[in-house]
């Protein structure tokens, strides 16, 4: 009988739609919101992981025989892959009146293919049988590099997409790099290396557009090795700063990092001669957990803005109980003949509130469904946006990314589409202990 | 008289109207405070890129720059409406402190500190010359020497309160800078003889300008210094931006257009002289579209918050149409009456509106000095929450932001109260409309006994 008298109510009191739209909009707006923050977080965690590896290895000062290490890395279970980085900072030479300040960065192109998401990133070489290579045709001895998109570009004002076709002609010719050059102290003085400027020139490989608007536009990826006898021209054997690390598929994070660990603290103390003190300053940490701080910082972001909003949506459980106030004083008779009938206040009451839940069910079932629409097809509506009234919202350079994060966060949106059912069945409340109260004998005498 | 009557009556007399008070002051509450908050930061945000470039800038975007800057800034220094003039080098440059292997990539403005702070709010972002920005290259610790100031982000670090760990006097560091010096055609200038420039430089002040891409990334250097760094102090001397200020009384666009027309003159009368092609890529633009990149990305946000709160205050219009709806339903006998003595439908309607008027007042003023009381307390509710529970609204160590905005724009103000009045009267419509068309004598028959 209760949902015959839901049903009835639902097609003869028109107005209770409106509390259905109410819910609707509502549970959309807080699952789009919800949604396209996790995407944003996701997404930045992931672009640190298509970066980094999975696991960072990071020392206080830069060390020596990288190689040695990386091979007893690997032959630890858990370790997938491995490789090492040497960082500095430059400045390019572009072309005419086009000079850039920007981070390079010594890698092994190969190694490094297994560890992230490079090789796919790359214009010319991501779809080469391969891994990438330095190597240009007939100059092997050449120093060349693969320079981040944003370096040689700006994206376009309006689309915020890159020229392709202009920024390949740059590819195979040669750019002006200058950086700084650390000569070695001298034998017996406590004075450090002296600091000079080195200039050399670099035939840009490739183009890397990784889609991270700040990794395209500041780097410039080096031969490790290469990159090495210019920072530090008179250091022998190999230098790294970072190690990057790939862990196996079925690895255990935290098993694998304490490994990791206990690798290092061995090969520290008997490769470097390293003492505790630089051994225990060594930073090892995931990927996801060097972006920690600026991750809490957007979670935090994101649950300020959805109770904003959903104090704002809390106006939808007055709207309920308007609706449903309405609806027990026009249907007095309907509850007094069932009272009369022999039904209990509970079940009078459950009429009500379960009405109520019903509303909230059917609300915010229609808004998950508009949230997943939108979610989903969050770059089309940019898009028509742009088109439409010329206003570009998402630009990589304000927003990281080239594309709106649109993974629809169902792990939010539950909660969301369940308090809309109970701020549905709460608004619901008051009527129903109305309709509670409601004495038959009142209503039915002046039949 | 009963349209000021009964609309104060069915307020006070009919409880279920307290609920479309409720709901439009707990929206009037949440935007008032939101949009504050919000506007705060935008207008802040908008002001320090104001104070950083002047009124209107006379810029080209290539590190080149252009020539004969020294004969426009004497036609400027020639005009009434101008207040202060400051002509500008700019690059990049690689800085390295000495004695450290630290190389970092930076933005370096070559400026006189006087004529820049005159112009712009440079001088009032130093820290130690802020009362002699004449002094600011000359480091405390060694005037003779070549100073620089530096951006406060690359010196220090911020605290959880956002404050910055000031030293009493400068520490006496000196600074490599190295910069490719570029020919008039983009070519580098000493090509074949290691190609960089590089000059030491004394640290000498802190640049706090509040924009956080400044203040990470900016070394100020004197003007002379930066042009023979840069390539730019040969026979013709090239600047690459002029800022300008304004008299007060000198409104924004009509100063940018004079100094537009005076910059096409100018042009016209050079042309053909050597250099002359590089005056053909300079821009005069306005404050605002000079750093519309970064102005724009806080607007938008701005923008797609309040489309938001219009989209969930649409429930507060549908409260208001579903009380009206019962409230209307109820009097009928009212409206029967009052029709029966010749009252007309548009009286009916002006009746409810005045009704919707009411509610959507007295909620907006509720709401607005409920935000208004949080919004005096909201930084030391703040204080308490982080105190307490380390809850802050921006981490402060991350963000270039001090206290939370909190006063309220009158403009924003009006918007929300009118935009409130509106709701409440779009929801009120279709009941009075109603209402208006019902006949008396179908209210009136009701109930025969």
């Amino acid at each position: 009988m209760k949902l015959f008298l839901w049903l009835r109510y639902l097609r003869k009191k028109k107005i209770v739609f409106l509390s259905i739209a109410a819910i609707a909009l509502s549970s959309a707006l807080l699952i789009v919101v919800a949604s396209l923050f996790t995407g944003f977080i996701n997404a930045f965690e992931q672009s640190a992981v298509e970066a980094l590896g999975d696991i960072v290895l990071d020392p206080p000062i830069k060390f020596a025989k990288y190689g040695v290490f990386i091979q007893r890395l690997e032959q630890v279970r858990q370790v997938k892959a491995a490789t090492a980085t040497l960082s500095g900072q430059g400045l390019l030479h572009l072309g005419r009146g086009n000079v850039r300040a920007v981070k390079l960065l010594g890698i092994e192109p190969e190694r490094r293919a297994k560890v992230t998401g490079f090789k796919q990133f790359l214009h010319k070489q991501k779809d080469l049988p391969q891994g990438p290579s330095f190597d240009v045709q007939g100059l092997p001895e050449t120093l060349a590099g693969f320079v981040g998109i944003g370096v040689m570009a700006e994206p376009d004002e309006k689309t915020d997409e890159y020229d392709f076709a202009e920024i390949e002609k740059m590819v195979g010719q040669q750019v002006v790099l200058t950086t700084g050059a650390v000569s070695k102290a001298q034998e017996g003085t406590s004075t450090r290396g002296k600091f000079k400027r080195k200039t050399v020139k670099l035939t840009i490989a490739d183009i890397v557009f990784t889609g991270v608007y700040d990794l395209d536009k500041r780097f410039v990826y080096l031969p490790i090795e290469r990159l090495q006898r210019i920072l530090y021209p008179n250091q022998d054997g190999q230098v790294a700063d970072q190690i990057q690390i790939k862990l196996a598929s079925d690895a255990q994070t935290d098993v694998a990092m304490a490994q990791i660990r206990g690798v290092w603290q061995v090969f520290a103390a008997e490769q470097l001669g390293w003492g505790p003190y630089l051994i225990l300053q060594t930073n090892i940490a995931t990927a996801k957990q060097k972006q920690s701080q600026y991750v809490v910082e957007l979670r935090k972001q994101m649950g300020v803005l959805l109770l904003i909003f959903g104090v704002v949506s809390f106006t939808v459980v007055l709207l309920i109980l308007c609706i449903f106030y309405m609806i027990v004083i026009t249907k007095q008779r309907d509850i007094a003949i069932i009272k009369s009938c022999g039904a209990t206040s509970g079940s009078v009451a459950l009429i009500f509130v379960g009405f109520g839940a019903f509303v909230g069910i059917i609300g915010s079932g229609i808004g998950a469904i508009m949230g997943y629409i939108v979610t989903k097809n969050i770059n089309t509506v940019e898009e028509w946006i742009r088109i439409i009234f010329g206003l570009k919202l998402w630009k990589s350079s304000v927003y990281m990314f080239s594309k709106i994060p649109n993974e629809v966060n169902w792990d939010s949106a539950l909660p969301i589409i369940s308090s809309a059912v109970i701020a549905a069945s709460l608004g619901a409340l008051i009527p129903a202990i109305i309709a509670v109260m409601t004495k038959p004998v009142n209503i039915l005498r002046y039949e | 008289m009963y349209k000021i009557i009964l609309p104060f009556r069915y307020l006070f007399k009919k409880h279920i109207s307290y609920l479309a008070f409720l709901a439009v002051s707990l929206c009037v509450f949440i935007v008032v405070v939101v949009m504050t908050v919000m506007t705060g930061l935008v207008t802040d945000f908008k002001q320090k890129n104001h104070r950083y470039v002047g009124d209107c800038v006379v810029s080209t975007e290539s590190l080149v720059g252009f020539a004969y800057y020294e004969d426009f800034v004497n036609i400027l220094e020639r005009e009434d409406f101008i207040e202060g003039i400051s002509a500008v080098v700019k690059s990049y440059a690689l800085v390295s402190p000495k004695g450290t292997e630290d190389n970092i990539g930076v933005e370096i403005m070559g400026i006189d500190p006087v004529s820049h702070s005159q112009t712009t709010g440079f001088g009032k972002t130093l820290y130690y010359r802020k009362d002699d920005v004449s002094k600011a290259f000359k480091p405390v610790y060694a005037p003779e020497r070549n100073g620089c100031v530096v951006g406060v982000d690359l010196m220090l670090m911020r605290d959880a309160k956002g404050r910055y760990a000031y030293r009493a006097s400068p520490a006496e560091m000196a600074f490599a800078v190295s910069c490719f010096p570029l020919t008039a055609k983009g070519a580098l200038a000493k090509a074949g003889t290691g190609l960089v420039n590089t000059e030491t430089f004394y640290y000498s002040d802190i640049s706090h300008s509040g924009l956080a891409r400044v203040d990470s990334s900016l070394v100020y250097l004197p003007f002379e210094r930066a042009q023979l760094l840069c390539g730019m102090a040969g026979a013709v001397k090239r600047a690459n931006v002029i800022h300008i200020k304004f008299k007060p009384n000198v409104k924004l666009a009509a100063g940018c257009e004079k100094v537009a027309s005076l910059w096409q003159r100018f042009v016209e009368e050079r042309s053909g002289e050597k250099r002359a092609d590089l005056l053909e890529k300079v821009t005069v633009q306005s404050w605002k579209d000079y750093r519309r990149a970064f102005i724009a990305a806080m607007e938008k946000e701005q923008t797609m918050l309040t489309v938001m709160f219009a989209l969930v205050g649409i429930t507060t219009v549908f409260i208001v149409f579903v009380v009206f709806y019962m409230i209307i339903s109820h009097k009928s006998k009212d409206i029967g009456i009052l029709k029966s003595i010749g009252v007309s439908n548009g009286d009916v309607v002006s009746l409810f509106s005045g009704f919707a008027f009411l509610v959507g007042l007295l909620g907006s003023v509720v709401g607005l000095f409920a935000g208004w009381l949080f919004l005096l307390k909201i930084n030391q509710i703040e204080d308490w929450l982080f105190e307490r529970f380390g809850f802050q609204l921006w981490d402060r160590t991350i963000y270039a932001i001090g206290d939370i905005p909190n006063r309220i724009d009158l403009k924003v103000l009006g918007i929300i109260i009118l935009s409130a009045i509106v709701a409440c009267l779009a929801g009120a419509f279709v009941p009075s409309r109603q209402a208006a068309r019902s006949a008396p004598v179908e209210a009136l028959q009701v109930n025969p006994v």
